[in-house]
C-alpha cells in the first residue's frame, strides 16, 4: 500500500521540481521589470522592518500618539523630523514607515486569503464539473461585477467604523472570483491528464486528487495572482482610509492622506502630500512588475517573446 | 438570429445579478446591529410624517411583507426621504445619474481609444526604446494611487497654474446669467470637467495599453499575418486593416473586467474634485449616515456598472462574427 502511494506521488510530481526552479529563477531576474521589481519591494520590506526603530529612539517619533511638543502645526523637513511634521506635530517619517509595515500587512494577508478562497473555489468548481460548477462560476460573475471599495464603504456605513482586519477579510471575500476562474480553466486542462487519470484508478479519494495532485500544480498560478491582489487589496484599502472610513488606531499610507486632504494642507504641505503617494504607487507597482515577471516565467509563449527581444 | 439569443441571455443574467444585489441590500439593511426604523426614517421627522413613511416603507410589517413593499417600492423608484437633504432621494440621485454617466463614460472611451492606438503603434515598434518607456509608462500610470494623482493634478493645474477651476461641475455665475447660451454651459461644464477626466484617463489607458500591445504581438504570429505579408501589402496596411481590429477585441473583455474598478476610481475622482456625480453622494451618504441615501446610490451605481457590462457584450458581439452568427 505504502508503496502504491510513493508511486502516485512521484507521479503528481515531476521529477527536477528543483531544476524548474533554477531555471524560472534565472529567467525572472534576466528580465529587468522583474528585477526592479524585488528590488522596489526589498525597499519597503526594510522600510516595514525599520519602521520599529524611531519610536524606541523617542517617544515623540510615535507615529500615531508621539507629537513633538515645541511643534503644534505642520512643518517642514528639519533636522530633527527629516520629512517634517503634520497638523499636530507628529513625525512624518515614522508614519511613513509604519505605513510600509501595514501596507504589507493589508495586502500580503488580504492577498493570501482571497488566493486561498479563489484556489479552492476554482479547484472544485473545476474538478467537480456540472451543477456544482455552474453555481459555484454564476457566483463568481456575481462577485466580480460588484465594485469593492464601494461594497465595503456601504457596509461601513451599516456595521459602524470597521477594524483593519475586518476590512482585510471583506477585500478577500471580494476578490476571489477573478483567481478561481484561472485556476478553474487550469484543473479543467489538468483533470483529463494521464496522472489523475492513473491516481483515480489507483482508488485515490476526491479530496486526495484535488490537494495532493491537482494543487501543487495549480500553485504557482495561485501564486501568480497573489501579486496582483497584493496590489488591489493595498490600493482598496488606502482608498478606503483616504475617504475617511479606515481604522483609526492604524497610521496607513491612505490615513496620511486623509490628513493631509481634510484639513486642507495640500496645497500648503508637499514635504507632508508627496511621501505617502509616492510610496503607496510604487509599492503596488512593484508587486505588478513581479507579478508580469513571473507570468513570462510560468507562460512559456511570453517567455519566448522576452528571449527574442 | 443567435444574437438575439445571446443578448436575451446575457440580459437575464444581469436581470437576475440585480435582483440578488437587491434582495442582499435589503436583508443587510433590516438585519443588521441597530433599529431599521431608524435607518430608513430620519430621527429628526415629525412623529406624523415618520409614521407615514413607516406606512409607506410598510416598517412595522414583518419581514417577507416588507420584502415585497421593498420590491414594489424600488420598481416605483421610491426610496424613501434623505435625511440630509430632506428631499426623495430618488429626485437627488436621478439628477446625480447623467453627471456620472457623463464622467465614466468619456473617460473610458478616451482611455480605451488612446490605450488601442499607442498599443498598436509601440507592439510595432517592440524592442525599441519607445516600446520600453511607454511601456513603463503605462505600469507606472496603471498603479498610480488615484486620489493622489487627483490632488496632484488640482495642484498643479488648478492651484499653482491656474488653467482650471478647483473643483465642482459649473460656475454659478454663467449658468445663474440668461444671456448665457447652451454653448457656453457646455464649454463650462467642460473646463469643470477637463481635470477629473485627466485622471481617470490617465488612470486607466495604461492598462488598455499593455493589453493591446501583447494582443498585438500574440496576433502578428498568426498565419493570416504571413499571408499578408506574402501577398506584399505595406506595413501600415497589415498593422492597422489585418492585425489591430482582431487585438482590440481582448482590451474590449478588458474594460468588461475592469468596470468595477473604474467605478471604483470614478467615486474617489468624483469625491476629491466634488463633481456632482452618484459616487461622491455614496461616499458623502455614509459619511452623514443618511442609509436612505446611501442605499439608493448604491443601487444606481450597481444598475450602472451591470449596463455598462452589458453594452460592452453587445460591443464584443457587434465586433466579433463568432458571437453574432
Amino acid at each position: 500500500m505504502k508503496t502504491g502511494n510513493e508511486q502516485r506521488d512521484t507521479l503528481a510530481a515531476p521529477a527536477g521540481r528543483r531544476d524548474w526552479l533554477a531555471g524560472g529563477w534565472a529567467l525572472f531576474w534576466e528580465n529587468p521589470i522583474g528585477k526592479i521589481g524585488l528590488i522596489l519591494m526589498a525597499c519597503f520590506a526594510l522600510m516595514a522592518a525599520a519602521s520599529f526603530v524611531p519610536p524606541l529612539l523617542d517617544p515623540m517619533y510615535h507615529p500615531m500618539h508621539g507629537v513633538d511638543p515645541e511643534i503644534s502645526h505642520a512643518t517642514g523637513p528639519s533636522a530633527a523630523h527629516w520629512l517634517g511634521t503634520d497638523f499636530i506635530g507628529r513625525d512624518i517619517l515614522s508614519q511613513l514607515l509604519a505605513g510600509a509595515r501595514i501596507a504589507f500587512m493589508v495586502g500580503l494577508s488580504a492577498a493570501f486569503m482571497s488566493i486561498f478562497f479563489g484556489t479552492l473555489i476554482g479547484m472544485i468548481s473545476g474538478y467537480a464539473g456540472r451543477f456544482v460548477d455552474t453555481l459555484l462560476m454564476r457566483i463568481a460573475d456575481m462577485v466580480m461585477v460588484m465594485p469593492t471599495l464601494l461594497v465595503v464603504l456601504i457596509l461601513s456605513s451599516l456595521f459602524g467604523q470597521l477594524r483593519i482586519w475586518t476590512i482585510v477579510l471583506l477585500i478577500a471575500l471580494f476578490r476571489w472570483p477573478g483567481v478561481s476562474r484561472v485556476i478553474r480553466a487550469q484543473t479543467l486542462t489538468l483533470k483529463h491528464r494521464p496522472f489523475i487519470e492513473a491516481a483515480r484508478v489507483t482508488g485515490a479519494s476526491h479530496l486526495r486528487i484535488i490537494f495532493r495532485h491537482i494543487f501543487p500544480n495549480v500553485l504557482p498560478l495561485a501564486l501568480l495572482y497573489m501579486t496582483f491582489r497584493v496590489t488591489s487589496a493595498i490600493i482598496i484599502e488606502a482608498a478606503l482610509a483616504f475617504l475617511g472610513f479606515g481604522d483609526p488606531g492604524t497610521v496607513s499610507w491612505g490615513m496620511m492622506l486623509q490628513w493631509v486632504w481634510k484639513t486642507g494642507h495640500m496645497f500648503q504641505a508637499p514635504y507632508w502630500l508627496l511621501p505617502p503617494g509616492i510610496c503607496i504607487s510604487l509599492l503596488t507597482l512593484s508587486f505588478y512588475m513581479l507579478g508580469r515577471a513571473m507570468e513570462e516565467v510560468l507562460d512559456p509563449r511570453l517567455r519566448k517573446e522576452g528571449e527574442s527581444e | 438570429m443567435e444574437i438575439r439569443r445571446y443578448i436575451l441571455g446575457r440580459l437575464f443574467q444581469i436581470t437576475l445579478i440585480f435582483f440578488v444585489i437587491l434582495t442582499v441590500l435589503f436583508l443587510l439593511f433590516r438585519l443588521a446591529p441597530g433599529d431599521p426604523v431608524s435607518r430608513m426614517v430620519d430621527p429628526n421627522m415629525t412623529p406624523e410624517d415618520a409614521q407615514r413613511l413607516i406606512e409607506q416603507l410598510g416598517l412595522d410589517l414583518p419581514m417577507w411583507q416588507q420584502y415585497l413593499i421593498y420590491l414594489k417600492n424600488f420598481l416605483k423608484g421610491r426610496f424613501g426621504i434623505s435625511f440630509h437633504y430632506g428631499q426623495p432621494v430618488s429626485e437627488i440621485i436621478l439628477n446625480r445619474l447623467p453627471n456620472t454617466i457623463l464622467l465614466f463614460t468619456s473617460s473610458i472611451v478616451l482611455a480605451a481609444f488612446v490605450g488601442v492606438f499607442l498599443g498598436k503603434i509601440v507592439s510595432w515598434k517592440k524592442g525599441e526604446r519607445i516600446d520600453t518607456w511607454v511601456t513603463i509608462g503605462a505600469l507606472v500610470c496603471h498603479t498610480l494611487f488615484l486620489p493622489w494623482l487627483a490632488l496632484i493634478i488640482i495642484w498643479v493645474f488648478a492651484y499653482w497654474i491656474g488653467w482650471f477651476p478647483l473643483t465642482g461641475m459649473i460656475s454659478a455665475e454663467i449658468w445663474t446669467d440668461p444671456s448665457a447660451g447652451l454653448l457656453r454651459k457646455g464649454l463650462d461644464i467642460a473646463h469643470h470637467m477637463a481635470l477629473p477626466l485627466t485622471t481617470l484617463f490617465l488612470i486607466h489607458f495604461g492598462s488598455y495599453l499593455l493589453v493591446m500591445r501583447s494582443s498585438m504581438l500574440d496576433t502578428l504570429r498568426e498565419d493570416y499575418i504571413l499571408t499578408a505579408r506574402a501577398k506584399g501589402l505595406d506595413e501600415a496596411t497589415i498593422r492597422n486593416r489585418h492585425a489591430a481590429p482582431n487585438a482590440a477585441l481582448p482590451v474590449i473583455t478588458s474594460v468588461g473586467l475592469s468596470l468595477a474598478f473604474s467605478i471604483n476610481g470614478g467615486a474617489l475622482t468624483e469625491t476629491v474634485f466634488t463633481w456632482p456625480g452618484l459616487g461622491r453622494e455614496l461616499v458623502f451618504a455614509v459619511s452623514n449616515n443618511d442609509y436612505p441615501l446611501a442605499q439608493a446610490s448604491f443601487l444606481l451605481i450597481a444598475a450602472v456598472v451591470l449596463t455598462a457590462n452589458l453594452v460592452v457584450d453587445l460591443i464584443y458581439a457587434y465586433l466579433d462574427p463568432r458571437i453574432r452568427y
